[in-house]
C-alpha cells in the first residue's frame, strides 16, 4: 500500500517559494494565452467561412472567374434570364429570390481623417436580404442613393476606427462621396466586413453594366441541377452556377495552408511551454533535494513523491489556464483581425479552451515529470547531505 | 376566470394556425427529388445509323433536325437526365494538367475549347422538363462507355445546341 503525501502538502509548497510559483504561473499563464489566441484564430477563420454559406443558395458568376468572384463579370440581362428560365427559384409574396450583386475591393477615403483603406464594397438590390439572412440591420436605414451600409468589421478590414464608419460619416470611393446609412451584422460571416450600397449607385459610379454575380435562392438544394442545367444550355453566356456552400468550402481549402500553419504554431507554442516548464520545475527540485531525501527517509515512497512533485506542476499550469482562459475571454474573444477576403473576430470557444486546458495539464504533467525522476534517482544519504 | 384561460390557450393555437397560412405561399413547387423510370423505355437496343461525332454534328445542325450523335460522356448534371457529350475524337484530362493534341482539361480554362466539341443532351419528360434522375443511373452507363444518341436539335439564335433525347444505345 503506497503512503501518499498530503494534498495539501504540494499546495503549501507552492506559497513556500512564492516568487519562483509566481514566475512559472506567468510562464504557463503566457504559454496557455498564445495558444488561445492562436487557436482562436482558427476558430474565427473556420466560422467566418462556414456561416457565410447556404445549401439553399446558388451563385452564378463568369465561366472565367476561377476561384475568385471579384474577376466575375456578367452581362446584367442574365438575373432576368435566370429567373424566365430556371424552374425551382424561391418567391415569396410575388418578389423572386434573384440578387444581382456587383463586387469589388477598391481603395476607400475616410472623409473623417482622409485615411486610405482596401475596402470590399458589393452593390446589392433589396432582395439580397431574401438570400443573405444572417444579414441584420442593427442601426440606421437600408441605403438610398449615394449612402452605404456598413457590416460591424468594415472598419477592421479598412483599418480605420468604428468612429469613422459612424452613420452620418461620408466615405469617398471610385470618384463619389457615399454617405453612412446604417449598420448591419452578419452573424460573423464573411458579409461582417463589406459596405453594401445600391447596385445602380455603384455601376454609375464604376461606369459598369456589368454584374459580378446572381444569387438565387431555391426551393431545395437538389433544384441547383436546374442551374447547372441552364448554365450548360446557354453556353453564349459563360456562366457557371456553385452552390454557396461550396464556394465557400472552396476558400476554406483555399485557407488551408494557413489552418495548417498555425496548428503547427500551437504545436511548437506548447512544446516551448513544457520546455519553460521543465526548466523551472528543474530549478525547483534541484533547490528540494534535502527535502525530498528527508521524505524518503521517513518512509514515503518515490512514486509518492514524484506524484506529489506532478501535483505541484499540474496545480501551476491549471492556475496558469484558468487565469490565460479569462483574459482571453474579455481580451481576445472579438478582437477584429484583418484578412485578404475580409475580415473575422477572434473566436474563444468551447473548443479552444478545451484545447488550452488540455494543454496546459500536458505541460503541467510533462514538464514535472523529467525533474522528478532525476531527483529520484540520487541516493538518499547524497540527498540528506545536501548537493 | 375560465374563459379567460380558455382565450390563453387558444391564442397560442390561432397563432400557429395563422403562420400556417404564410407558411403554404413558400410550399415548394419542385422537390427535387430523384424518382424511378423505366431504363428500357430510353436505351436502344440496337446502335442507330446515320450516326456522327459530335462537332460535325454542331456545324450542321439545323433546328428540329432528327440527328445520331455520337460521344463520351464528359460532364453530368446531378439529379437530371441530362448531360454533355464530347466529340470521340476528344479526350478530357484533369484540370491543370498539360492538355496534348485532342486533349482538353475539365478547367474553366478550357471551357471555350470544350464547348465548340461538346454538345448538351436531355432526355425530357411529356412536359418538356428534365427528367429527375441522374442520368447514370437512368441509363446505367459507365465513364468510359461511348454512347449513340438519337434526338432532335434545339438550337437557338444564339447558335447554343442541345439534343433531346429519343434514345440512347450504350457501346460497351
Amino acid at each position: 500500500m503506497i503512503r501518499f503525501l498530503p494534498w495539501d502538502y504540494g499546495v503549501r509548497n507552492l506559497f513556500r517559494r512564492t516568487s519562483r510559483s509566481v514566475l512559472t504561473l506567468l510562464g504557463l499563464g503566457v504559454v496557455v494565452l498564445l495558444v488561445l489566441v492562436v487557436v482562436g484564430f482558427i476558430r474565427g477563420l473556420e466560422s467566418s467561412l462556414a456561416t457565410s454559406g447556404n445549401p439553399d443558395v446558388a451563385l452564378v458568376v463568369a465561366l472565367s472567374a476561377g476561384a475568385d468572384i471579384e474577376n466575375s463579370s456578367i452581362a446584367a440581362r442574365t438575373p432576368a434570364l435566370l429567373s424566365a428560365s430556371v424552374r425551382g427559384i424561391r418567391t415569396r409574396y410575388g418578389v423572386s429570390y434573384v440578387s444581382p450583386e456587383l463586387y469589388l475591393g477598391t481603395r476607400i477615403t475616410v472623409d473623417n481623417n482622409g485615411m486610405q483603406g482596401l475596402g470590399l464594397v458589393r452593390g446589392v438590390t433589396t432582395t439580397a436580404p431574401l438570400l443573405r439572412k444572417q444579414v441584420q440591420l442593427v442601426a440606421g436605414h437600408w441605403p438610398q442613393s449615394s449612402e452605404i451600409m456598413v457590416g460591424r468589421l468594415a472598419h477592421s478590414k479598412m483599418g480605420c476606427g468604428t468612429q469613422d464608419l459612424e452613420i452620418g460619416q461620408t466615405v469617398t470611393f471610385d470618384g463619389r462621396q457615399w454617405t453612412v446609412s446604417g449598420h448591419f451584422s452578419a452573424g460573423g460571416s464573411a458579409f461582417d466586413s463589406e459596405l453594401w450600397c445600391p447596385l445602380e449607385d455603384l455601376q454609375v459610379a464604376l461606369r459598369r453594366q456589368d454584374i459580378s454575380l446572381v444569387a438565387l435562392g431555391m426551393e431545395s438544394p437538389a433544384l441547383l441541377a436546374q442551374i447547372d442545367l441552364f448554365c450548360k444550355e446557354r453556353v453564349d453566356l459563360e456562366l457557371k452556377a456553385v452552390s454557396e456552400t461550396a464556394y465557400y468550402a472552396s476558400l476554406q481549402q483555399h485557407y488551408k495552408p494557413v489552418r495548417i500553419l498555425s496548428w503547427v504554431v500551437v504545436c511548437l507554442v506548447a512544446g516551448s511551454g513544457v520546455f519553460a516548464g521543465m526548466n523551472t520545475m528543474y530549478g525547483a527540485v534541484v533547490g528540494r533535494m534535502r527535502e525530498l531525501a528527508t521524505l524518503q527517509a521517513l518512509g514515503f515512497r518515490r512514486i509518492a513523491i514524484m506524484l506529489s512533485l506532478i501535483q505541484e506542476g499540474v496545480l501551476l499550469s491549471a492556475c496558469g489556464a484558468l487565469i490565460a482562459c479569462l483574459l482571453g475571454l474579455f481580451w481576445v474573444h472579438g478582437t477584429a483581425v484583418r484578412f485578404t477576403m475580409g475580415a473575422f473576430v477572434l473566436r474563444v470557444d468551447s473548443v479552444g479552451i478545451s484545447i488550452a486546458c488540455a494543454t496546459a495539464l500536458v505541460l503541467g504533467v510533462i514538464g514535472s515529470i523529467p525533474p522528478a525522476i532525476k531527483a529520484m534517482r540520487l541516493p538518499i544519504v547524497e540527498g540528506i547531505r545536501g548537493v | 376566470m375560465r374563459n379567460r384561460i380558455l382565450i390563453l390557450l387558444l391564442l397560442p393555437i390561432g397563432m400557429i394556425l395563422g403562420c400556417g397560412q404564410s407558411a403554404d405561399i413558400e410550399k415548394p413547387i419542385l422537390t427535387g427529388q430523384a424518382v424511378s423510370y423505366d431504363r428500357a423505355q430510353y436505351e436502344l437496343q440496337e446502335e442507330p445509323a446515320g450516326v456522327m461525332g459530335v462537332i460535325a454534328a454542331r456545324e450542321e445542325a439545323e433546328q428540329d433536325q432528327e440527328l445520331v450523335v455520337v460521344g463520351r460522356v464528359s460532364d453530368r448534371i446531378e439529379g437530371l437526365a441530362a448531360f454533355t457529350l464530347l466529340d470521340a475524337s476528344m479526350s478530357l484530362v484533369s484540370d491543370g494538367e498539360d492538355t496534348g493534341d485532342d486533349e482538353i482539361c475539365t478547367g474553366d480554362c478550357c471551357a471555350s475549347e470544350r464547348a465548340a466539341c461538346t454538345m448538351l443532351v436531355k432526355i425530357l419528360d411529356q412536359d418538356g422538363y428534365p427528367l429527375s434522375i441522374d442520368s447514370q443511373q437512368l441509363l446505367g452507363f459507365s465513364d468510359s462507355d461511348m454512347l449513340v444518341v438519337k434526338g432532335r436539335v434545339i438550337k437557338d439564335e444564339s447558335a447554343n445546341i442541345s439534343l433531346i433525347a429519343d434514345g440512347v444505345y450504350i457501346r460497351r
